[in-house]
């Protein structure tokens, strides 16, 4: 890993998206969907930031708006000093030959009628990169680079797997040499012995091309495979993050511990009682007051019902945002702070 | 194996498409006991859910058995009338899908849909099977059930929806429930209360459950017995603890090793080369032999049978 310590590549901080959901004309409803919710985080060079969450918890929305995608409705995104969301639609297609993106489908994200020498090609092409024969080569070169064959240029992309469309998808990211790629769900549609190819392959342009990732992804054996710190969502906020060993082996999050524990573990000796958290996420347009995992948090105080937990530097670079964090048991290192029930 | 509930023999399912037939599953057998979890696990295009489908009777119009027989306790399923097959179904062989939405009719309340199936097969009246529909939502864990009676599919989240679908299938007691992959659709969190649920189901009824899946984290909490198929087949059969701690087919080897680990990182994956091959240009010989890392020349020429190492652990290759 060449993970440069200090050196900041983006910086997210009091980010916010909210959707305006209101329905009725004369009857007004007014309802907003608050999917991401004031983050804050830090991106470091050459590493890659796991964010893991389930369904509706705002993850994907925070890669559309580091992308520049999505316009935030406040915050700010810091990409090489310049804010991402203030940028103007030039400044935002200059940004993007350094700020990538892998989609999870790569079949609906490529477009049908082109073929893989096209679709490669295009963004090098759009940016005036190259034409001609420097562009066949350097088409060439990138297929070579995620795996593909030269002769493979001509195809379309049905005519290809899964795992190889998720390649040319790859390949297209790779094109405009980018600084960071932002992978949404990028293996997850992927049966597992492709997962693990797609996998090995993000490792290793990493290494090659001096790259980051932002892994966005609900899989956590796999995030926990390809990352090197891991933030977990909830209801559009980040609510831990932690280096990713640090975040797997001592949760100090009632929610990151549940996670945790209800990946079904590939071994039928580890089999056990689930500590099940009780009923789903509530809806981002109507959340909870106070922490919004208190409904759900086995050890809800009723403090934790009022105020909101702040996100807070805890321990060295673990941040969390709970009032009664989880006590880690080898070394109690939170002696202050009282595990409850 | 006098035990046994479900039987299949040497399954073929074929599908018509432009360019003739294409065959999926060529030549599955196995059986499932009373009260045991079988477990199917395999990748896209292993012909998994194929074998489930034609299990029900409820393969799509292009496609159907063309060899092999389905012995459900005394009962030919090959030679059932539509009728018989209805019946069947719903009373004594129930399905779980992966997107209950699709299963679940969106224009009906979950109600209307849990009292239809009880009025059918049990000659319920209205109330009886409104009583016994808001018992079994209550059984799987749904809070509120009355209210949810009156509720219409979309109304509903994923998890609360695979559970409808559970209490549905349920509702006739059936003696083996199928479920095609369950829990994918769902949030790991969900996930997990859905799998709880299921082992409790068997712990509580006698009833046999046979799971479809290509997660090995899923097959390890809830199976007694596992298949693993490849390109239409069945290349390894095993209980549970034997499996993960002897696994022989050199694809269930890799397919072990490719899955990340969440508690034992490693820096890169195994990984299987290649994908799939297509069904309607199968290689000869093994059909994993491209893939394979152990596979020669030898491998090429002949398609090994499924042998078995030992009383109930079978595999299919020559070279272990």
């Amino acid at each position: 890993m060449n993970v440069v310590e200090d050196q900041v590549i983006m910086e997210v901080t009091n980010l916010k998206k909210h959707f305006d959901m209101s329905k009725g004309f004369i009857k007004k409803t007014k309802t907003i969907v608050r999917a991401v919710d004031g983050l804050n985080f830090k991106v470091y060079k050459g590493e890659t930031l796991g964010i893991v969450g389930e369904s509706g918890c705002g993850k994907s929305t925070t890669g559309s708006l580091m992308l520049g995608l999505l316009d935030a409705t406040e915050g700010h995104i810091y990409f090489q000093d310049q804010d991402i969301a203030g940028m103007t639609q030039e400044e935002l297609r200059k940004a993007r030959r350094d700020l990538q993106v892998i989609f999870q489908d790569p079949y609906s994200s490529l477009n049908p009628r082109m073929t893989v020498e096209e679709l490669v090609g295009e963004p090098l092409l759009v940016h005036g990169l190259a034409s001609g024969k420097e562009l066949k080569k350097q088409v060439s070169e990138l297929l070579k680079l995620v795996g593909l064959r030269e002769h493979q240029m001509k195809l379309y992309p049905h005519e290809f797997s899964g795992g190889q469309r998720q390649r040319i998808g790859i390949a297209r990211a790779l094109a405009l040499k980018p600084k960071v790629i932002v992978c949404d769900e990028a293996v997850s549609a992927l049966d597992v012995s492709i997962q693990a190819q797609i996998l090995n392959l993000l490792k290793k342009l990493q290494k090659e091309m001096d790259l980051t990732y932002i892994f966005i992804a609900h899989g956590l054996p796999a995030v926990r495979h390809i990352s090197d710190r891991i933030g977990v969502m909830y209801l559009g906020k980040m609510v831990e993050l932690a280096d990713r060993d640090e975040l797997f082996e001592h949760p100090l999050h009632p929610y990151t511990h549940a996670l945790l524990d209800s990946v079904p573990i590939p071994d039928p000796r580890l089999r056990k009682e689930h500590q099940l958290i009780k009923g789903e996420i509530p809806s981002p347009s109507n959340p909870p007051p106070g922490c919004p995992f208190h409904p759900r948090c086995p050890y809800a105080q009723a403090k934790c019902e009022i105020d909101m937990p702040e996100y807070r530097e805890i321990l060295p670079a673990h941040f969390v945002a709970c009032h009664y964090p989880l006590v880690n048991e080898d070394t109690n290192v939170l002696p202050d702070i009282k595990k409850v029930k | 194996m006098n035990n046994s509930l479900l039987k299949v023999e040497n399954l073929k399912v074929r599908f018509k498409t432009e360019d003739g037939y294409v065959s999926t599953v060529n030549g599955v057998t196995f059986d499932v006991e009373k009260g045991e979890t079988l477990a199917i696990v395999g990748e896209s295009g292993s012909g998994k859910s194929v074998t489930s489908l034609a299990l029900m009777g409820i393969l799509p119009a292009n496609g159907e058995v063309y060899e092999g027989d389905i012995h459900f306790e005394d009962k030919d399923l090959r030679n059932l009338s539509k009728k018989q097959y209805r019946e069947l179904r719903g009373q004594e062989i129930a399905m779980i899908f992966q997107e209950p939405m699709t299963a679940l009719n969106p224009v009906f309340t979950i109600g209307y849909q849990l009292r239809e199936t009880l009025i059918l097969h049990y000659k319920m009246s209205k109330e009886q099977a409104q009583k016994k529909g808001i018992e079994m939502l209550e059984t799987v864990g749904i809070p509120d059930a009355e209210k949810v009676m009156g509720r219409f599919p979309h109304q509903l989240s994923g998890g609360m929806r695979q559970r409808v679908m559970i209490a549905m299938a349920l509702s006739c007691n059936p003696k083996l429930l199928i479920a095609d992959e369950p829990t994918t659709a769902l949030d790991v969190t969900i996930q997990a209360q859905i799998l709880t649920l299921l082992r409790n189901l068997k712990e509580k009824s006698n009833t046999s459950i046979m799971i479809i899946t290509h997660d090995l984290g899923v097959v390890a909490e809830l199976a007694d017995r596992v298949i693993v198929m490849y390109a239409g087949e069945v290349v390894e059969e095993a209980p549970i603890y034997e499996l993960f701690e002897n696994p022989l087919h050199p694809y269930t080897k890799g397919l072990m090793a490719s899955i990340p680990k969440i508690h034992d990182v490693v820096d890169e994956l195994y990984s299987i080369e290649g994908t799939v091959p297509n069904p309607a240009d199968m290689p000869t010989g093994c059909k994993f032999f491209p893939r394979c890392p152990i596979g020669d020349i030898e491998c090429t020429k002949i398609h090994p049978p499924l042998e078995y190492v030992s009383e109930n652990h079978a595999k299919r290759c020559i070279k272990v």
